[in-house]
């Protein structure tokens, strides 16, 4: 891959909002398993007296868009809004919401989420069938689309470029970045925000309550998998972008690079007989292969892994036996231990985290699930792995002097 | 010049070069197979048929009850049976979107003639676009919920929800291990899925991609269309003065792409036709209606033209979006005027006949251009009947036209101001493909 400059960050996450938030509270993140439940706003608890959720903490999205135009829109879209602008004005292309550097032709949106019309769905289901059909909002039925939030990105902050929505399901952050890279090389665009988000609703956490994956599951008890407090996955939500640029793009306007995305690789493997959900460490083990290929990197060049363990042993064992197939004494972290399973958001999360690390920040001990901390992160690889046998990985460099 | 090392991967030129950066080799993409479920027939041969003669697929709805909507058609599928092409077990996993996705790709990969072998492995991969994607799963789900409560909610439904699951079904029948990639691009979504496609084989990072896109016709998606005022009691009538919205219609459409070197390694490969240049912009407009002076799309099917390496006159025929409402058509006349001129390139809907199938549309309108392509054959706009000035288009009316065959474009236009346009032609008649990296140039 040619190498694509990270000039910026907008991030909406469970440690806030805005990226010098983020970078300041995962100095000393602290596992989701060891805090206190937080209260939810975003939907009616009473009926889920266990729920563990994890939410952008006072997420107040008028404080960034205004309070115009937000009525129709879903939580999803808020927080991809916010985060698409935060990431652009990071980046120095926009300032004070009007464009400073490159043109709105020739910036465009890539964003994964893996249920991102699922709170409209079932909202508008519930009117069509409590009341009728013909009460339907006709204003919100827009946000029933899955690419509808991606949508309003480019609407708010004038992308035009193009804008293509991934939905990947856990890997789409980072096939997203795959995205991009073709996009970038094709000249489609100088620049693209490249990322994915997450958004809590009701129908979200019933459906992963019902499959038993939110702990502690009653009965199984915790165990420890490398490090890994198991059977204790938050349901997280999250909205994140990073801006991507073509190199000369990014030096010939003199923009701060954050970190350079180096390589993409994934797979797919799921043998006849497996089960639909599958998680696939061979899988896992050919897209970290091949990312690092694609990175021109060595094994042994690599400081850090960013894993998507998020406390699911049927995930995490796969996951983390793929990491150790190639890379088998490398420090790993699973950022989703304090940041709450954030699905199609999660890879992107993932990356931004890097971003931290690869600029020097400390790494909480917390995140750590295997392998020693290095004194100095210059390589990272990013994995995701996917519920049905699909994996990802990115490779992460610190920036060129 | 930095070239270093020349190596090979698969059937593609890589060129690695000093600073890293690897830029494959110009590459053709070739369409070597296609499936269809459709209002108007299963498979190629009944699809093909029936767009030639103008047969309608728009018929009353049997899916769901539409007695309180005011609106009671749809092109639906009602010829197709999951049972007929798929096994119990893949019947009992999947919603009907995926199950049309799958069978029509059987279809397309019988029609290919590919060896089944070629298909597996990392060198394969699988991209689909959708709109609403499993949305009977869903909609299953939350009317137990409604009605039952959380307790009513079965378990072992939820797995069989989710757009990125129409890949990972057939990738899973295939046994391809390349990218599985869901492009949720609305009703541009089979374009988008086409092009990302070419654009693997083009980058070298895939030999033969299984495309295109699936939709299925689910109670609230019409109702939600019905609500936006923009369903039309029963035809769609594309650029006529008296157009009265879309119907909404279903069905699958997949396409094998392969590599010319893979597709030519293969002898049996018969070339239906090439993939050239994907357009591809984003309005920033609307969330639900086209800009009305259609730049955005102007854009789309400037580029699409472009890097096919050709220029406007070359361009023989248009599959519009046409889906029949007023903001639509009249903006895709707008570009046709802005890239053709005076010149009035023949233009039709096939959606007056499929109804609007949202996601998996321009998957099969493109396979609807290989009609055009193979036989020469324009399809027609069926309930064409009075011309509206604000549509200045040449219209191909009720009747299939014969014509110049060459080189079409393929147009959509989706929710979310998402615009895009392909390029397709007969084997050969592009000129060689511009380099993959437009940066190296």
């Amino acid at each position: 891959m040619t190498p694509r400059f990270v000039t910026g960050l907008g991030i909406a996450c469970a440690l806030g909002t805005g990226t010098d938030t983020f970078f300041r509270g995962l100095v000393d993140a602290k596992r989701l398993s060891a805090l206190p439940a937080s209260a939810v706003t975003s939907f009616d608890v009473s009926k889920y007296p266990d729920a563990r959720i994890v939410e952008v903490p006072e997420f107040d999205p008028t404080k960034y868009l205004g309070d115009k135009g937000l009525r129709t829109l879903d939580r999803l879209t808020k927080l991809l809004v916010v985060a698409a602008r935060l990431c652009l004005h990071d980046a120095g292309i926009k300032k004070d919401n009007l464009w400073v550097a490159l043109t709105p032709e020739r910036v465009g949106v890539v964003c994964s989420n893996a249920y991102g019309s699922l709170e409209a769905i079932t909202e508008l289901d519930r009117v069509a069938k409590l009341e009728d059909a013909r009460y339907i909002n006709p204003a919100k039925f827009p946000n029933t689309v899955s690419n509808s939030a991606s949508g309003y990105v480019s609407i708010w902050e004038e992308l035009r470029a193009l804008n293509v929505s991934v939905s990947d399901g856990n890997c789409g952050g980072l096939d997203a970045v795959a995205c991009a890279d073709i996009f970038l090389e094709t000249s489609r665009a100088d620049a693209i925000i490249t990322g994915g988000g997450e958004a809590m609703s009701e129908a979200l956490f019933l459906a992963f309550q019902k499959l038993g994956v939110l702990g502690p599951v009653t009965g199984a008890g915790d165990r420890t998998t490398n490090g890994t407090v198991t059977n204790d996955t938050r349901l997280g939500e999250a909205a994140a972008f990073l801006a991507l640029e073509v190199p000369e793009v990014a030096r010939a306007r003199g923009a701060r690079v954050l970190g350079e995305i180096v390589g993409y690789g994934t797979s797919f493997f799921a043998p006849e007989e497996s089960p639909l959900v599958y998680a696939s460490r061979e899988a896992m083990k050919r897209a970290i292969t091949a990312a690092l290929a694609d990175a021109q990197v060595a094994a042994g060049d690599v400081d850090l892994v960013v894993s998507s363990v998020a406390g699911l042993p049927q995930l995490d064992d796969e996951e983390l036996a793929g990491i150790r197939d190639v890379l088998p004494a490398v420090a790993v972290v699973a950022p989703k231990l304090v940041l709450g399973e954030t699905l199609g958001a999660g890879g992107t999360i993932g990356m931004a985290a890097s971003l931290a690390w690869l600029g020097g920040a400390p790494i909480a001990k917390d995140l750590i699930v295997g392998g020693a901390l290095p004194s100095r992160v210059r390589h990272v690889v990013v994995t995701s792995i996917g519920y049905y046998g699909n994996a990802s990985a990115v490779v992460l460099r610190a920036a060129s002097a | 010049m930095n070239m270093a090392i020349l190596r090979v991967t698969g059937h593609v030129a890589t060129l690695l070069l000093r600073h890293g950066a690897r830029y494959t080799a110009p590459v053709r993409v070739f369409i070597t197979g296609v499936g269809v479920v459709s209002s108007i027939g299963l498979g190629k041969d009944a699809f093909f048929n029936s767009l030639a003669g103008g047969t309608s697929g728009i018929t009353p709805v049997e899916a769901f009850d539409v007695k309180n909507l005011g609106r009671a058609f749809a092109g639906e599928a009602k010829g197709f049976r999951a049972k007929d092409h798929l096994t119990a077990l893949e019947v009992r996993r999947m919603g009907r979107c995926s199950q049309m996705a799958l069978a029509a790709a059987r279809m397309a990969i019988a029609d290919s003639g590919i060896d089944a072998a070629a298909l597996k492995g990392p060198r394969a991969a699988v991209v689909l676009g959708t709109t609403m994607g499993e949305a009977d799963v869903l909609g299953d789900l939350d009317h137990a919920w409604i009605h039952k409560g959380a307790a009513g909610v079965r378990r072992a439904w939820i797995p069989k929800y989710g757009s990125t699951l129409l890949p990972i079904h057939i990738a899973r029948a295939i046994g391809s291990e390349g990218a599985v990639l869901t492009l949720p691009a609305a009703c541009a979504a089979g374009n988008y899925a086409i092009g990302f496609a070419a654009d693997l084989i083009r980058s070298g990072k895939a030999d033969v991609v299984v495309t295109g896109a699936a939709e299925m016709l689910q109670e609230l998606q019409y109702s939600g269309f019905v609500r936006l005022a923009a369903m039309a009691p029963s035809k769609c009538q594309p650029f006529d003065l008296n157009r009265q919205g879309l119907i909404l219609g279903e069905g699958a459409g997949i396409l094998v792409l392969e590599s010319e070197a893979h597709a030519t390694r293969r002898k049996a490969a018969t070339l239906l036709a090439e993939v050239g240049g994907h357009g591809m912009t984003c309005d920033a407009y609307h969330i639900t209606r086209p800009h009305p002076d259609a730049i955005g799309s102007i854009g789309a099917m400037r580029q699409a033209i472009e890097r096919s390496g050709i220029t406007p006159d070359a361009i023989d025929f248009v599959n519009a979006h046409g889906t029949g409402t007023k903001h639509n058509d009249a903006a895709e006349s707008k570009v046709m005027k802005d890239i053709f001129g005076d010149r009035k390139v023949p233009i039709s809907s096939m959606k007056s006949m499929l109804g609007h199938c949202m996601g998996a549309a321009s998957a099969l309108e493109a396979i609807g251009c290989i009609l055009t392509l193979e036989r020469g054959v324009y399809p027609p706009t069926i309930g064409y009947e009075t011309p509206d000035p604000e549509c200045d288009v040449d219209v191909v009316a009720n009747v299939a036209r014969s014509g110049a065959h060459d080189i079409v474009l393929n147009n959509s236009l989706a929710f979310g101001g998402y615009n895009s346009v392909t390029c397709l032609a007969k084997p050969y008649k592009l000129p060689d493909p511009p380099p993959f990296s437009r940066r190296a140039a």
